[in-house]
């Protein structure tokens, strides 16, 4: 221990040359610009929702509010208009909640299992079918609008938060199953034989060994399939109903919809809470989407 | 406990063949292993028992009961691979459990067996440790244990000492023989180390490209290799192979040998030689046979001294290998290290032929037997 302290203190205590200085500040210069540069839409944002009309339309962009006013918040949230209702983003804000959670477990459980089979249950044809579901990553959205606007009219679950799920989580199978089979690729094929010779089945297999040791890329599943369907605004424009419009849509409209002055306070406040759930999803889980971003991708 | 009948299996994948009509049968509590270079088909074999692949012909019999068709899980074996494959997410009481549970026995024997399979292997301390927290002879052994807690007929062992380090490997080694002569049970053990092979085997299978080579004892192969592969691949340092001319000397054929002179050995079954007077073979000798003047075999049958050009000397410690050259091909002697042998100097050097072996210098095949 006394060893180790005195080589800390040794490294801590090490001479710096004044160019070393100079560098260090300037390094950090460079990062605080850049830092705030990325900040600086978000605070116009935070203190444009603070100040109330009046204020807006007499100052500038970056001025502070003169006092704080929370009321664009709770209009956002409970009443302001989005088209003919008048009700706030908050039901479309649970909508989107909706669609997303459901979404987001099936598209991952599928692409868990697809990788799972891919990866350690090799069949033949696996790389064929592999590379066939590769190609879904590359299919623009608006290629399967209308063919999806058909199929779901022939499942009858057209304008349904249903069919927003199914929607989502075809798009989205192509993803996960990518992010799983590269993931599984790394763990050796041996685990599964072993298994197999202790008697276990396939699912046993993949629920008792190997979902216990998918905690990563399950986060950076579940982070990306959460954001690109939270975020998702041509899917939800396109084949949801009235009631069941996603939160981006909800925002797309209450900007769009004004009487008399454009309340800019209020939109900016919509946005923010329209923002908060991937904002979350990242502080709480973005050191494993790195990590799991990159297992697989650099093996050896 | 069972014997193992491989009945002509042979294994396709589209054109090629990769097991080419394997024969092999061993009896309950035998040790058999299977040796070959990479590639040699060793390791489909043992899948092909383990039922993790299948055969495209052929038979495979457990216990008299043909398993050919049966699923892995029900042909009552358990494998150690060479990466252990131990479960990463359990602990080492689970990993040795899971294969009970999975057969439903009840936690209460399931605990029983794990404590028994954890004293024979000597790691009760590390019941409640994850697999990462192992060392790499912990994790071997706790594989064996995994394997063990079942009392399957069959054990399967997949190279599973090549990832130790050399003297961990060598205790293992010892530890695992030590076990089969415990426990009496069946196994089947790949491996590319021929001194394993050696050292644990009660009958070895070399293989090459798909085919047995051939099928003995340990000391069956190393005396009396099929051909020059399986002379070539067992021991260590290798058999010495020597191009040499046939000559007929008082009515028996001899073979010339040209040192720094000439001399001609007597060989043990010199009729078989008959045929190749005049032409040249692959003389086999083993390096130990060739070695410095011993007084106690001098005037024995089969025994030559010659002198030797020594090229290069390498101490072993309990011997030196001296490298010289003989009918232009290069060859390894084994002598007392006491023995004085600079390099350049030239040397007497005694040739025992009576174990040695002869092999047709185009085909490769034993000519003597």
């Amino acid at each position: 221990m006394s060893n180790l302290n005195s080589t800390s203190k040794k490294a801590v205590g090490r001479k710096t040359s004044g160019l070393d200085k100079v560098l260090r500040v300037a390094l950090y210069t460079v990062l605080i610009i850049v830092a705030a540069f990325y900040l600086m839409p978000f605070i116009v944002m935070l203190i444009t929702s603070l100040k109330d009309v009046e204020e807006i339309r007499t100052g500038t962009l970056l001025s502070l509010p003169a006092s704080l006013h929370f009321d664009s918040w709770s209009k956002a949230w409970s009443s302001a208009c989005t088209g003919s209702s008048c009700g706030g983003i908050s039901p479309y804000f649970m909508n989107s909640f909706q669609i997303v959670l459901p979404a987001v477990a099936i598209s991952t459980l599928v692409g868990a299992i697809n990788g799972y089979v891919i990866s350690l249950w090799k069949f033949r044809g696996s790389d064929f079918f592999f590379a066939a579901m590769l190609v879904g990553c590359f299919i623009p959205f608006q290629v399967i609008l209308l063919p999806m606007a058909q199929t779901l009219g022939w499942l009858g679950i057209a304008n349904t938060t249903t069919g927003l799920v199914f929607v989502h989580v075809v798009y989205g199978v192509a993803f996960t199953t990518l992010f799983f089979r590269n993931f599984y690729q790394s763990i050796p094929s041996e685990l599964v034989k072993a298994a197999r010779l202790d008697g276990a089945g396939f699912f046993t297999i993949f629920y008792r060994i190997i979902l216990p040791v998918s905690t990563p890329i399950i986060v950076v599943t579940v982070i990306w399939q959460f954001t690109q369907i939270w975020n998702d605004f041509l899917f939800g424009v396109a084949f949801s109903g009235f009631d069941t419009q996603p939160v981006t849509v909800a925002l797309n409209n209450l900007v769009n919809t004004s009487f008399g002055g454009k309340e800019y306070n209020v939109d900016m406040a919509a946005a923010i809470i329209a923002a908060l759930p991937t904002l979350a999803v990242y502080v709480f889980a973005g050191k494993y989407f790195v990590r799991g971003l990159t297992a697989g991708a650099v093996k050896g | 406990m069972a014997n193992l009948v491989i009945d002509n299996v042979k294994k396709r994948y589209g054109e090629t063949e990769i097991l080419k009509g394997i024969n092999i049968s061993i009896k309950a509590g035998e040790f058999l292993i299977l040796v070959g270079p990479s590639g040699c088909g060793k390791s489909t074999l043992m899948n092909s028992i383990a039922g993790l692949e299948d055969v495209s012909e052929g038979r495979i019999l457990i216990a008299d009961k043909d398993v050919t068709y049966t699923s892995p899980k029900d042909r009552d074996i358990a494998m150690v691979f060479q990466s252990y494959a131990l479960y990463p997410n359990m602990t080492v009481e689970q990993n040795i459990s899971f294969g009970l549970e999975m057969r439903k026995v009840p936690k209460t024997e399931r605990d029983v067996e794990v404590q028994r399979v954890a004293e024979l292997l000597q790691i009760s301390h590390l019941l409640d440790r994850k697999p990462a927290q192992l060392s790499g002879g912990q994790r071997q052994r706790v594989a064996m244990g995994r394997a063990l807690a079942r009392r399957p007929q069959l054990y399967l062992f997949d190279e599973p000492l090549s990832n130790l380090d050399a003297k961990l490997r060598v205790e293992m080694r010892t530890e695992i023989k030590k076990l089969h002569k415990k426990l009496g049970t069946t196994i089947v053990y790949v491996t590319h180390d021929q001194i394993e092979a050696m050292t644990l085997a009660d009958r070895i299978a070399v293989m090459k490209d798909g085919e047995v080579q051939q099928l003995g004892t340990p000391q069956e192969i190393y005396d009396n290799p099929a051909n020059l592969f399986v002379a070539g691949f067992m021991g260590s340092p290798a058999m010495n192979f020597i191009p040499a001319n046939v000559i007929e000397k008082e009515g028996t054929p001899m073979l010339e040998l040209a040192t720094s002179s000439t001399v001609a050995l007597p060989f043990p079954k010199s009729e078989t030689l008959k045929d190749y007077i005049g032409k040249t073979i692959l003389l086999g000798l083993r390096p130990e046979m060739i070695t410095e003047p011993q007084p106690h075999k001098e005037g024995q049958p089969f025994v030559t001294t010659t002198d030797i050009e020594v090229e290069v000397t390498e101490p072993m410690g309990a011997d030196t290998m001296i490298l010289t050259r003989v009918n232009d091909a290069e060859i390894n002697c084994r002598s007392n290290p006491m023995y004085p042998a600079e390099a350049g100097s030239i040397i007497k050097m005694m040739f025992d032929t009576s174990k040695a072996v002869a092999f047709d210098n185009e085909s490769g095949e034993r000519i003597d037997i």
